[in-house]
């Protein structure tokens, strides 16, 4: 009886160590995310141009007299102090209210929207795939360590993050799309094809460059990472009880082997983010990191600011639940 | 008989006790024994040795382009343009008629110097803050950081373009932005060096000698951590120069006026160019890689010397 409630109470106090764990995580995104915005606030203010121009519509603009855009001004705020100008700013972020492209007049948001889909689709099978296949070959590559095979392995993931990205994209482009003719050189649809199955042809050659690319770095993290496990003493008291080998790999090792590649994992997200950019602009992918180059290319300043803000949050965002998830996986991480 | 069967069981572990064994006797090995020992164990890395090889190479090549060409990077020549390699034209001429050859030696010059002094400058911000804030710890290791975890926080690609939307676009602007973005990874790594060498006892009896932090931080613990640095230098200059390439292959690195092998490679952008004229980007992206490549050999090979948790 005792005993029961004594475990009871230990379960209880771990579950509480770990809900302040989350809240801290959580709360500590609040200052990160303060100084971030603020940061990208004071540069839409630096630059030069009106900044009436990215918070108001150019139709409304342009129906306007002098003394309406002077009323508008006060209204949005403008003739405020900084500081208060600058949390007014937030609070519009806060409703969905990202302001408004310099070169085309359109709402931010409504690009956002538009762009971010076809973003997701690529760095979504880029990720799994490169997760997959370079944990695979990383813990083959570590079990079979000193082999033919895994100096080919090491050698090849050498290569894989030496040749630059984008040059590996035009090479790709060059033999599968303009030789072979499999695959179409770039967009994502054609007018008139709007299902998953006519997009897969314009998938394929986009994809498989970033995961292939991403996977040589996967490969070589999780081959220290298994090699490192499979040094450890729980494996050695695993062997002399006599637990068949592929056990000792595949269950002892592997499982504590795979912690940080979970996390490098989930650290990847700026990578994908930073891949996708180059990616989408060597195969025109209609995503947001093309969009963030044409911006970048016509010095819209408020939509490169807002697109950079969006990556960073999801980054930080992502970081968080890494650390969340770490902490429920791997019972031994230290929750302070 | 017995001496034949003996002999015949000789194995190669024998063959090279031996040849050992004959090494010393003609006092070969005391010789050896006075290089470095970092040295020869880099030595026996033959990838990081080929690294090298190829790494001068490139290297001298670049820097020394007037004696491997006589063309001019710049020279517009337009009655010979779009030519196919042929022997005046190593590698033919781009879509105003200049030497392919040529520029991608006076290219490699620049995209060098650029990675090499990215390198260099965000080593010498990140090292310097992060060996003393590392030392010293407290509020001024904190905020720094605190700053570092921002910068960090943003995808690099976005970050940089971001900075030159803001600063615009410039040779000496992108050199300036490539050390603001890459100095805050530099001063975990010395940060994490110096906290561990903190505890080591030499540390301590300075201390207790009462002997200046500045002089016990950079005198007598940045010794210690020349290792990983040196690794983390080399590693830096290869991820540059991708930077570089990929940026300017984008138009948005250095300006297209001055020749790069991230701007040569930006005539590939047009789809005739790729599919007709691959002699204008094939060579470049070849040469860009191999370089880097060659530099993370080196880099790989620096870390297996210096670094004795990574052996094997």
């Amino acid at each position: 009886m005792a005993i029961g409630l004594i475990s009871a109470l230990l379960f209880l106090e771990g579950v509480l160590n770990l809900l302040t764990y989350i809240l801290r995580r959580v709360l500590y995104l609040i200052p990160m995310l303060l100084i971030i915005t603020f940061l990208v606030y004071l540069g839409l203010e630096l630059m030069p141009g009106d900044a009436i121009d990215f918070m108001a519509s150019p139709d409304t603009i342009a129906m306007m007299s002098p003394e309406d855009l002077d009323n508008l001004r006060e209204t949005l705020g403008l003739n405020d102090p900084f500081i208060i100008r600058y949390f007014k700013w937030l609070g519009q972020i806060f409703q969905g209210n990202f302001g408004y492209s310099l070169s085309t007049g359109v709402a931010i948001k409504d690009i956002v929207f538009d762009r971010l889909p076809a973003t997701v689709e690529l760095a979504t099978i880029a990720l799994i795939f490169s997760s997959l296949f370079g944990s695979l070959l990383g813990v083959l590559s570590a079990l079979k360590r000193g082999s033919l095979a895994d100096n080919a392995l090491s050698i090849a993931g050498m290569i894989g993050v030496s040749i630059p990205q984008f040059f590996f994209g035009l090479v790709a482009i060059l033999f599968f799309a303009l030789q072979l003719h499999w695959f179409p050189h770039g967009g994502r649809t054609l007018p008139g094809y709007e299902t998953f199955l006519d997009r897969l042809p314009h998938l394929i050659l986009p994809s498989l460059v970033m995961s292939l690319t991403m996977t040589a770095g996967v490969m070589r993290y999780a081959r220290t990472s298994m090699l490192d496990s499979m040094n450890k003493d729980f494996i050695k008291t695993a062997r002399s009880k006599g637990v068949p080998e592929w056990r000792v790999n595949l269950v002892h090792g592997l499982r504590v082997a795979m912690t940080p590649v979970v996390v490098l994992i989930g650290f990847r997200l700026p990578m994908l983010i930073g891949g996708a950019v180059v990616i989408e602009q060597i195969f025109q992918w209609p995503g947001i990191g093309s969009e963030f180059i044409g911006a970048v290319r016509s010095q819209n300043v408020p939509l490169v600011m807002m697109i950079s803000l969006l990556s960073v949050s999801a980054v930080l965002l992502a970081s968080v639940i890494v650390d969340i998830v770490t902490a429920l996986l791997d019972p031994r991480v230290k929750l302070d | 008989m017995e001496n034949t069967v003996v002999k015949k069981k000789r194995t190669k572990l024998d063959r090279k006790m031996d040849k050992i064994k004959a090494l010393e006797e003609s006092g070969a090995l005391k010789k050896q024994k006075k290089v470095n020992r970092y040295l020869r164990k880099f030595m026996n890395n033959k990838l990081a040795v080929a690294g090298v090889i190829v790494f001068v190479i490139i290297l001298i090549a670049c820097f020394a382009a007037p004696l491997f060409t006589k063309y001019d990077p710049g020279t517009i020549d337009v009655l010979n343009r779009l030519q196919p390699p042929t022997k005046e034209h190593i590698l033919g001429t781009d879509k105003l008629g200049r030497d392919v050859f040529t520029r991608l030696l006076y290219g490699g010059q620049v995209s060098i110097v650029v990675g090499l002094g990215s390198a260099l400058g965000a080593a010498f911000i990140g090292v310097t803050l992060g060996c003393y804030a590392g030392y010293k710890g407290g509020l001024l290791d904190n905020l720094i950081m605190r700053v570092s975890e921002l910068m960090m926080s943003f995808p690099r690609i976005i970050l940089v373009l971001l900075l030159v939307t803001i600063v615009g676009q410039s040779l000496s602007n992108l050199l300036i932005i490539f050390i603001c973005t890459g100095w805050a990874s530099m001063y975990r790594m010395a940060r994490a060096q110096m906290l561990s060498l903190r505890e080591e006892e030499y540390v301590q009896a300075l201390k207790a000698f009462g002997i200046n932090d500045f002089v016990i931080a950079f005198k007598h613990m940045l010794p210690n951590a020349l290792g990983p640095i040196s690794v983390n230098i080399t590693l830096s200059t290869a991820m540059f120069i991708l930077q570089e390439t990929a940026l300017s292959y984008l138009g948005l690195g250095v300006p297209l006026d001055i020749s790069t092998w991230g701007n040569i490679l930006n005539a590939a952008q047009d789809l005739r160019i790729l599919k007709e004229s691959y002699w204008m980007w094939l060579p470049v992206g070849l040469t860009i890689s191999l370089f880097v490549l060659s530099v993370n050999f080196i880099g790989d090979g620096l870390r297996d010397s210096t670094d004795p948790t990574q052996q094997g």
